[in-house]
């Protein structure tokens, strides 16, 4: 647990604060994201942590341990620590790289190499091939996986990232975005995370602490932030698509209705009655083998009344994409139902059809959740 | 040409070229001894500020003509190696210490925030960070300062501390075309053979996977 109490930090040759009385306090295990404009103090909070900045006045605590009562080498051997320059030694190899936090606390030769593979290995990069190499041999992305890695050397309790993944080009970032979560789930590490980026913030958070001119905001989980932005400066800094990227913190899965009613190609022409039958406002053809392959909705129908088979299964395949994996988000599945033209869509659990989800369902989520 | 003459200069090459190649090296190691670490101490924030009060120092001595220097060094050291060799390492002071400045200065700030955000000491990213990283910049002023000693070295025999210079201030005062031949010839060659010899170096010592400047 991190506990920031009334601190202040006035650069020398300075008037204004560059943080002022700050309280903040990160639960362990928890991944706390600070996010602001530049110059807002975030990085500055960070760097006290572990002392690259000392702090004018106030107390900063991990597990109770004051920072300042420690020596600032050994408490920062004991912290993962991550840069956006990330800072990789261009004279040394990856493996060397990686090594250097477990050599600064004696490890024996062996070990270290046993942890140098296990740590590359769960970055994603192949031991073999990267561990010899120079930083300037590797792509970006790598060199911001092999940083994380040499972070994570000696399996440090407490993590400090200062936009680690900014140096790379948005795909790149988000896949590294996404291994970190899947590895934080399992290491439940306490991390402070700095970047100015607000989608990143509400994806990489347990809870968010907006940051400006020196003063926090506001603190909260995700789902605070979003549905009850504290003033005009939060909502300003969100942006205009505020409810948009509240439906980001949910899986299609969590509001998915089961059962949807399907029809086969040879039942078409009692499409009416069987969606009647079932009170569905979107039918789903699929094919002999179960497999879904077009969506039919009420409004097909009511417009067209007569349309005959071959028409009924023509305007179905004209909606053969309308559908959407489980563990796709809310804001995914908008997009499906703009790009589809339809109020409704499949879910899929791996290749069968599990479920429904409608315009209505995700309203009725938002508005659920900005009631909150 | 007078054939006899130029065997006769030939045969005083070794003893004043070994004489030449000591007094550089001599003078080479104990500038090097003194600017890396002036520099080094001079890149520390606690020294910082003394920075350009020792680097104007420098620089005036650098002004100095290499012949006000050699004559500047006689009356107060009086004759022959030792003051010879004196005047050569105020010559060679300079270069050094300002690429080991420059060399410093020019590691890129985010590998030493890293650095030492993982831990190491200070002295530790001194030694293991930024002086692998600066040793380029480093070797180039040191190549520097051999090549500004070597042929400044040839001075030294006007205040009797020998080397090649006795070649060719003799010629110039018998007008031997031979010796000044010789003595110049063989003082260009050894600065070709110091400048080739230390950038060798210089490539051994660049860290691998790290652009040579």
């Amino acid at each position: 647990m991190i506990e920031l109490n009334d601190v202040t930090k006035i650069y020398d040759g300075q008037t204004v604060p560059a943080v002022e009385s700050l309280d903040l306090k990160i639960n362990e295990g928890e991944t706390c994201v600070f996010v602001g404009p530049s110059g807002c103090g975030k990085s500055t909070i960070l760097r006290m942590i572990n002392r690259m900045i000392e702090q004018t006045s106030g107390t900063i605590t991990i597990n109770g341990e004051e920072v300042r009562g420690t020596d600032p080498d050994h408490l920062r051997m004991n912290i993962g620590y991550v840069i956006q320059q990330i800072g990789l030694l261009p004279h040394r190899t990856v493996a060397e790289n990686v090594a250097i936090v477990p050599r600064l606390h004696g490890w024996d030769k062996d070990k270290i190499c046993k942890r140098v593979d296990e740590l590359l290995e769960l970055m994603g990069l192949i031991p073999e091939e990267t561990r010899d190499k120079y930083p300037a041999q590797l792509s970006g992305g790598q060199m911001q996986r092999v940083g994380v890695a040499r972070a994570m050397a000696v399996d440090p309790p407490v993590m400090l990232m200062d936009e680690p993944f900014g140096a790379v080009d948005p795909i790149v970032r988000s896949h590294l975005q996404d291994e970190f979560l899947r590895l934080q789930t399992e290491m439940r590490k306490t991390i402070c995370f700095v970047t100015h980026d607000i989608n990143e913030a509400i994806k990489m958070g347990d809870t968010i602490a907006i940051f400006t001119k020196g003063h926090l905001v506001q603190h909260g989980t995700p789902q605070e932030i979003l549905s009850k932005p504290k003033n005009e400066f939060v909502r300003d800094f969100i942006g205009q698509d505020r409810v948009v990227k509240m439906l980001t913190l949910f899986q299609v899965r969590s509001i998915a209705k089961a059962n949807p009613c399907t029809i086969h190609e040879d039942e078409l022409p009692n499409i009416r009655q069987k969606m009647k039958e079932q009170q569905a406002r979107g039918c789903f053809l699929v094919d002999q083998s179960e497999a879904p392959c077009g969506l039919i909705i009420a409004e097909d129908l009511e417009r067209e009344s007569d349309a005959s088979q071959e028409r009924l299964k023509e305007l179905a395949f004209s909606r053969r994409g309308a559908f959407i994996d489980q563990h796709l988000l809310l804001s995914d599945a908008l997009s499906y139902m703009l790009e589809w033209d339809t109020d409704y869509l499949g879910v899929m659990n791996g290749q069968d059809l599990s479920g429904v989800v409608s315009m209505a369902d995700i309203r009725e989520c938002a508005s659920r959740k900005e009631g909150d | 040409m007078n054939w006899p003459r130029m065997l006769d200069a030939l045969s005083r090459i070794p003893h004043d070229l070994s004489i030449h190649i000591l007094m550089v090296v001599i003078a080479l190691a104990i500038s090097i001894a003194i600017s890396i670490p002036v520099g080094v101490l001079l890149t520390r924030p606690r020294y910082k500020k003394w920075g350009i009060v020792v680097m104007n120092i420098l620089n005036v001595c650098q002004s100095f003509p290499g012949m006000a220097i050699i004559a500047l060094a006689m009356p107060i050291l009086g004759l022959g190696l030792k003051p010879a060799i004196t005047a050569l390492i105020i010559q060679a002071l300079l270069p050094i210490a300002r690429n080991t400045i420059a060399g410093l200065n020019g590691v890129d700030p985010g590998i030493k925030e890293a650095a030492k955000g993982m831990g190491m000491t200070p002295k530790r990213v001194l030694t293991e960070v930024e002086v692998p990283l600066a040793m380029p910049v480093i070797l180039a002023g040191i190549r520097t300062s051999a090549v500004l000693v070597v042929s400044m070295g040839t001075l030294a025999a006007y205040i009797g501390g020998g080397g090649l210079g006795d070649l060719i201030i003799a010629g110039l005062n018998m007008l031997w075309v031979e010796f000044l031949l010789v003595g110049a010839g063989f003082g260009a060659l050894l600065a070709i053979a110091f400048d080739r010899g230390l950038r060798y170096v210089e490539d051994r010592l660049t860290p691998p996977g790290f652009s040579s400047i």
